[in-house]
């Protein structure tokens, strides 16, 4: 097994039988974003998980995704509850929905992910630079050589409808 | 099938609570003796007449085949499951089914808790700390991990979606804040006002610290027994209409993947609560919905149907969720201000309600004799309350429901 990997003051286990995380963890850490895609209805599923939650097959290939986004939603944490994430307040995480895959296999489902908005060397992205509609992309933080964190930043595109946050 | 089967065919017929405080001294098994010991009192039973036991934790309790020999009880079906918000409803049902499967005659339902002093709700101490692993990976790394940063996202959507503001949600606080005014049991009787919610310091945005409830040390208790049980005990009978959960969204286990994620398990739970009950909400009198946060108050009375979706936030502002108003909301203060229970005080609240003795400041309370004047440190019985609804919450892909009537 693994060392557990010390983040934050966390220690993330990821041990050889964790058939849902490893492997997904060891390809970020390869700076893929890759997610498990139902062999028999092609539909791809986040978290990795080991059913098609559309048509119950066992079945799956990994399938690489653009890490490209949305924020469809956020949120800024001002009292950090993890002793690791006191230095960083306020800081934003941020809910992104990738461009894949948007609305199916019903209109309001789509691949969506949690991480927290980093500039692009890593460190935190100022809370103010959040907001819905915001477009982003995927970058990788390398915690161990077999591991990852996926994250993501902002990109120079326009915002998606409005772009909208909570007002001051 | 005959979904209205067991409706009025159960009561709730004894509630007990220890005191809530944030300094309890004592063990939850002591605590839990306690709630079930004055639940007894209340109902008129002895000890002996209870032989089913059921209670709800997070490895955090005592389980109920040890709380129960400390009162001399031999329990001929007893269970304790992993679970918070959202199960006292949901094991009301595990209750009847029990009962109605033969296996015992009389539940006694407890939640004990050292909230504050132990094992904190908010998740500080030793939890924010806890390895992390399965799928856990998917948000504790992200710096997500208590409640309220579990559920900040879905409340910022729904202002996003729906132009809710911070204002109107507050109301919550300000309505409940009055109710606990009236309520000797309460942790903080102080009234509150919009400003003072939305200018308290940030917890996670969209929520402040006025936004959510308060950790707190305690025991609950509530006991079920068949109807023609009920109507030899000492209270007047409080019938079960119709019971639900626990009921989950599409992938609970990840529930951002199904949208809209302003959508809550209530949305699914409403047709199965109404429909034994055969009543809608608008026969609803009083409402007990899980203020864990002032945001999930709002969405469980959206999803139930007391208003349109996306009109929550004028429904909690507009005076109706107030007593008083035309149905009011967690009459004893609920999470937000008398102490939190995991839902279990809110239905003992609503079972108060409708036997018409809540215990407020008004002298001959215990008997039924109310002012109905809800000025501070006056009254807060709701005047002929017939049906009260419990919505129960656990996060926004899971929840309960209880429908009660006199």
């Amino acid at each position: 097994m693994p060392e557990p990997v010390q983040y934050r003051g966390m220690t993330l286990v990821v041990p050889d039988n964790d058939s849902e995380w490893r492997e997904y963890l060891a390809l970020a850490r390869q700076h893929r974003l890759m997610l498990r895609r139902c062999r028999a209805c092609k539909l791809m599923r986040y978290p990795p998980t080991h059913a098609c939650p559309w048509c119950a097959e066992l079945e799956w290939d990994w399938q690489e995704v653009s890490g490209r986004g949305t924020i469809y939603s956020y949120e800024i944490v001002a009292h950090a509850i993890q002793p690791g994430f006191r230095d960083v307040t306020p800081y934003p995480v941020v809910l992104v929905e990738l461009d894949e895959q948007r609305g199916r296999p019903t209109p309001d489902e789509a691949l969506r992910i949690v991480a927290n908005l980093v500039k692009p060397d890593g460190t935190m992205e100022d809370a103010r630079n959040v907001a819905i509609g915001r477009r982003v992309r995927a970058v990788f933080q390398d915690l161990a050589d077999y591991l990852a964190l996926v994250q993501f930043t902002l990109t120079d595109e326009p915002p998606e409808g409005r772009a909208w946050r909570l007002p001051e | 099938m005959s979904a209205q089967s067991l409706r009025d065919k159960y009561c709730i017929v004894g509630v007990g609570e220890t005191e809530y405080s944030k300094n309890s001294g004592r063990t939850t098994r002591a605590m839990a003796v306690e709630a079930i010991h004055r639940a007894l009192g209340d109902a008129g039973l002895r000890a002996t007449d209870v032989d089913g036991m059921l209670s709800y934790q997070n490895n955090d309790s005592t389980p109920a085949n040890w709380v129960a020999p400390d009162l001399g009880i031999r329990l001929n079906f007893f269970m304790d499951v992993v679970g918070g918000g959202s199960s006292t409803e949901a094991l009301i049902g595990l209750a009847m089914g029990a009962i109605e499967a033969g296996m015992c005659r009389t539940v006694a339902i407890f939640r004990s808790m050292n909230g504050y002093t132990d094992l904190r709700i908010g998740g500080t101490g030793p939890r924010a700390t806890a390895p992390v692993r399965g799928q856990d990976l998917a948000q504790v790394p992200f710096g997500m991990r208590s409640a309220g940063q579990n559920f900040a996202l879905t409340f910022m959507r729904h202002m996003y979606e729906y132009g809710t503001t911070s204002e109107q949600v507050a109301h919550v606080k300000v309505a409940h804040s009055k109710h606990a005014s009236q309520n000797p049991k309460a942790l903080l009787k102080d009234r509150v006002t919009v400003q003072d919610v939305v200018g308290s310091r940030w917890i996670v945005k969209p929520l402040h610290l006025l936004d959510c409830c308060l950790e707190t040390d305690n025991a609950t208790c509530l006991i079920v027994a068949p109807a023609e049980r009920a109507r030899d005990l000492r209270q007047r009978p409080v019938y079960i209409m119709g019971v639900a959960g626990r009921v989950s969204k599409p992938r609970t286990d990840f529930h951002w993947a199904h949208g809209p994620i302003t959508r809550v398990a209530g949305y699914y739970a409403r047709e199965i609560v109404f429909g034994q009950a055969g009543i809608t909400p608008d026969d609803v009198d009083v409402t007990g919905s899980y203020d864990a946060f002032t945001f999930t108050t709002m969405l469980q009375l959206e999803e139930y149907g007391f208003c349109k979706k996306g009109e929550g936030g004028h429904y909690v502002s507009s005076g109706i969720i107030e007593l008083g108003g035309r149905r009011p909301n967690n009459t004893s203060g609920g999470h937000l201000c008398e102490g939190y229970t995991h839902g279990m005080s809110m239905v003992i609240e609503n079972v108060r309600q409708l036997r018409g003795t809540v215990d407020d400041y008004c002298p001959r309370a215990a008997e039924g004799h109310h002012s109905y004047d809800y000025a501070p440190g006056r009254c807060r019985q709701v005047k002929d309350a017939e049906i009260t609804m419990n919505l129960g919450w656990a996060m926004p892909p899971t929840g309960s429901a209880l429908i009660m009537r006199r």
